[in-house]
């Protein structure tokens, strides 16, 4: 699946606040939505969350890799005003920022549907 | 990990931050004269006066390529080695400019180097004395810059 598709169908599900698509290895951005209700003067996460993500999940591979369990299938970050989710795809990562709202369920299907699809 | 060695005392404690924020295993912050003005992670005078001239060089020919190729001078610069990776970028601080060199492996990710090195800058911006000695131009002495400068940093030759 393309990329662009990607970023197009997690974004259109409800609750993400945004989605995006990073390199794993380098926590780049390589393709992102839009930041819904994002305003001027509140400045744009996405560069910050791509990044620290992906550092994150990496990490988190590490520590399922000692405990003996693979890789990881899904990670969900809970915060009081929210959720991270990532999910691995290769050489990238999926990140969707959501609100705490949202249905996870169908959050997480779908980030896991692209990750496959990706493969 | 050793703490940063400064030849100015303001840039310790950012420099500290960056290191342990990015995970980064050494860098140089220094004028793009060469002259360093702190480093951690090394241990050898001769190995940050080396990269220090590099730095400035490159810093020197990439700027013009920039200039060349998109009308500006390029703001930094990323280089991916099989196992280490080298970050560089320019900072300015109260109309200052300062280049830094850093090197990271795989416990970090050019993104986040990124990230913490915006806010490495904000920091040299906010910590910069406001009465400063004239910021050091090139004096034509390059080498006789280089070597008090990392005189400062690790102590005068033969007491190193």
């Amino acid at each position: 699946m393309k990329v662009s598709l990607v970023v197009g169908t997690l974004s259109h599900v409800p609750g993400v606040v945004a989605a995006m698509v990073v390199g794993a290895a380098d926590g780049l951005i390589v393709e992102t939505s839009a930041m819904l209700g994002a305003t001027d003067g509140a400045g744009d996460p996405r560069k910050h969350t791509a990044a620290l993500a992906a550092y994150l999940y990496a990490k988190v591979t590490r520590a399922s890799d000692a405990a003996r369990l693979g890789k990881p299938a899904f990670m969900r970050l809970e915060a009081e005003q929210g959720h991270i989710c990532v999910v691995g795809a290769r050489d990238v990562v999926l990140v969707t920022i959501v609100t705490p709202d949202a249905n996870l369920g169908r959050v997480r299907l779908d980030m896991m549907t692209a990750a496959k699809g990706d493969q | 990990m050793t703490d940063p060695t400064v030849a100015e005392a303001w840039v310790a404690a950012p420099l500290r931050r960056l290191k342990e924020d990015a995970r980064l295993i050494s860098g140089v912050l220094l004028y793009p004269t060469g002259r360093a003005v702190g480093q951690f992670g090394f241990s050898n005078a001769a190995d940050v006066m080396s990269i220090c001239a590099l730095t400035s060089a490159i810093n020197a020919s990439s700027r013009e390529l920039g200039r060349q190729l998109d009308g500006k001078p390029f703001y930094e610069l990323h280089h991916a080695g099989a196992d280490r990776q080298v970050f560089m970028a320019r900072a300015t601080a109260g109309g200052q400019e300062f280049l830094f060199v850093g090197v990271f492996d795989r416990e970090s990710s050019l993104g986040v180097v990124e990230i913490y090195f915006a806010e490495f800058q904000k920091a040299l911006e906010k910590l910069r004395p406001e009465k400063q000695a004239p910021a050091p131009g090139p004096s034509g002495d390059f080498e006789g810059e280089l070597n008090r400068s990392l005189d400062a940093l690790f102590g005068p030759i033969g007491k190193r």
